[in-house]
């Protein structure tokens, strides 16, 4: 009989390989066996993705192979998610997350939210092209640690300036941490928009997160 | 000189009287409508709006003549046309409804007038059997190309700009990303190499059909070929240099050589991001112009290094930022960084002002100006050039 440890390796490497359809079966046969869901999240498919956000820093891989270890880990989450809420596991942070008005551009925001689901916190995404009011209502409906904007366009970055107004004119501000992120986005942009940080790329995301928040 | 001879010479690696200007004529190189009007405004230009290929949701303008004049334009664009049925059933389909082209692929109006490619027909796909199946655009319409041959001619018959022709996307990674969306095809990439191998080189075959019919109808009038594919992130590549050199590049080298048999002409390659890795490689296959040298890209910010290690057989076209210095800059700051970049890439041609993408909605048209007249005040090589009028 295939042991404990044997099904938390297979995890690791097929969420690692970005093998959706293995992951899930690994996971589920783990799961019959009785291995814990948290042993499965914990020493298998977060170490997986945090070593799979390390090779993409390190340029050892690329988004193709991002995004599919992305998706495994997606889909085996979906699997163990139950178990994870029945076992009690409290998430680190509430994440509120979206595309801002004018902009369809998710390949980034989907990979953050897989990173930072990964890393333990609640996401919820509000899609894209999302209108400030609607990160407002969010923030108010949600009470989120941190909401994120993302914008691939310079022309779209401007909707943060817009967005971080309306946060601050429905005194929200002071209770939620504004990350923003995409492809034109940099520390002078934080700065004008008064923002608390940016993330270059979705591996570093829950690193700037957890820095943000002061999440050991 | 006339601008047709600058251009040449900037190609051919010799300086010629000024560093030549690229703008409009195509999406990479173009203006949104909407900050060419305002460019309209402060000119004084009356003219009503016209889109290039003929595509309001695009949103690109034709630089009207009087305008191509003022900013010292040194092309000309020879551009292609979606079919005719194509152009009149999206002329007349209900309003706000998807735009759809001949591929059956198309974008969603998301907000009014702005428009994102976001209809892609083959995003479940994953057998040879679907692309197979699926109904290809017919690359023989030739009402594609009916107005080419005689809008390059009178271009030739002129003689006084350097003809560019720019035919909509014949590039094979972004039409697979257009007709699958661009995370699936990466991750078919990846998953089903076969698959999107297939999928890239039926595109291929179809884009080969019509720049075959493209070049056919330019004859001899073309100066600069345009084509591309977006290769890079804005810290990196999309794909690993080695997943580029298996699949894609042998497709590139096959393009770039069909199209090389059939003319003279610059192959001028448009591919965003920090491509630096990849550079070589474009230069083997038979490059000739690299565009749009996105300055915020990763190691695309060093243009010391990029004149140093290719320009004697690459010529550089772009390098204007729009991600800060157009759109956030005063004009004398644009001013200071067009005379940077022409100061690293200029020295012996092998340079084309443009800016870095389309100038987007944020550029305000004193800052359009300005980048222009630096090249006029900044980019002579031996005797200053009259500005224009």
């Amino acid at each position: 009989m295939t042991g404990r440890a044997e099904i938390i390796d297979l995890v690791y490497e097929h969420v690692l390989n970005g093998e959706a359809e293995q992951a899930v079966g690994e996971v589920e046969r783990g799961l019959a066996l009785g291995v814990e869901a948290t042993a499965l999240l914990f020493d298998a498919m977060i170490p997986a993705l945090e070593e799979v956000g390390r090779l993409f820093e390190t340029g050892e891989v690329f988004l193709p192979e991002m995004l599919l270890a992305a998706r495994a880990m997606q889909e085996a989450m979906n699997v163990i998610r139950p178990s994870i809420v029945a076992a009690g596991v409290e998430p680190i942070g509430r994440f509120v997350m979206g595309t801002v008005a004018g902009d369809i551009h998710d390949v980034g925001k989907k990979l953050c939210i897989v990173m930072l689901e990964g890393a333990g916190f609640e996401v919820i995404d509000l899609g894209i092209n999302v209108a400030g009011e609607k990160f407002v209502d969010a923030i108010r409906e949600y009470r989120p640690d941190a909401v994120g904007m993302s914008a691939f366009l310079t022309t779209t970055v401007r909707e943060f300036d817009r967005n971080v107004a309306l946060i601050e004119e429905a005194g929200l501000r002071g209770t939620v941490k504004i990350l923003i992120g995409g492809a034109p986005v940099n520390q002078h942009t934080v700065d004008r928009v008064g923002a608390d940080g940016y993330a270059p790329d979705a591996s570093s995301a829950v690193r700037v997160t957890k820095a943000v928040l002061s999440i050991g | 000189m006339t601008p047709r001879q600058r251009v040449l010479a900037a190609v051919n690696h010799e300086e010629p009287d000024r560093v030549p200007i690229v703008l409009g004529v195509s999406n990479a190189t173009g203006i949104k409508m909407k900050p060419y009007r305002r460019l309209k405004q402060l000119l004084g230009i009356e003219a009503a709006d016209h889109y290039l290929y003929s595509w309001p949701e695009l949103g690109t303008a034709a630089i009207d003549e009087e305008a191509m004049v003022r900013l010292g334009v040194d092309v000309r664009g020879v551009l292609d046309l979606e079919p005719a049925s194509v152009l009149e059933r999206n002329a007349h389909r209900p309003p706000h409804a998807d735009y759809l082209n001949s591929w059956g692929s198309g974008a969603t109006e998301i907000r009014p007038g702005e428009w994102f490619p976001m209809v892609c027909p083959l995003a479940s796909a994953t057998t040879i059997k679907e692309i197979e199946d699926y109904p290809w655009p017919d690359m023989e319409d030739p009402t594609r190309v009916a107005h080419v041959a005689e809008q390059a001619a009178r271009l030739a018959a002129e003689n006084r700009y350097a003809i560019m022709a720019t035919p909509w996307l014949l590039f094979p990674l972004e039409r697979a990303f257009a007709m699958q969306g661009m995370d699936t095809f990466l991750m078919n990439l990846a998953l089903r190499p076969d698959f999107a191998e297939a999928l890239l080189w039926k595109i291929q075959e179809l884009c080969k059909v019509l720049m075959g019919h493209f070049l056919a109808a330019l004859g001899e009038n073309v100066d600069i070929i345009k084509i591309g594919d977006d290769l890079g992130t804005q810290e990196s590549l999309l794909m690993s240099p080695a997943m580029y050199r298996r699949i894609l590049k042998p497709i590139h080298a096959d393009y770039v050589r069909f199209i090389k048999e059939r003319t003279s002409a610059k192959l001028f390659f448009h591919t965003d991001g920090d491509v630096f890795p990849l550079i070589d490689d474009l230069v083997e296959i038979g490059v000739d112009i690299l565009n749009p040298i996105q300055t915020s890209a990763g190691k695309m910010s060093n243009l010391e290094e990029l004149k140093a290690r290719w320009g004697d057989r690459l010529t550089f076209c772009g390098g204007i930022d729009t991600n800060r210095i157009l759109p956030d800059g005063t004009p004398d700051e644009v001013a200071v960084e067009v005379r940077r970049v022409i100061d690293i890439l200029g020295p012996g041609g092998g340079y084309l002002v443009s800016s870095v993408h389309t100038v987007m909605d944020d550029v305000p048209p004193e800052n359009i100006l300005a980048m222009v007249d630096a090249v006029f005040e900044f980019g002579g090589y031996q005797q200053r050039p009259e500005k224009p009028a």
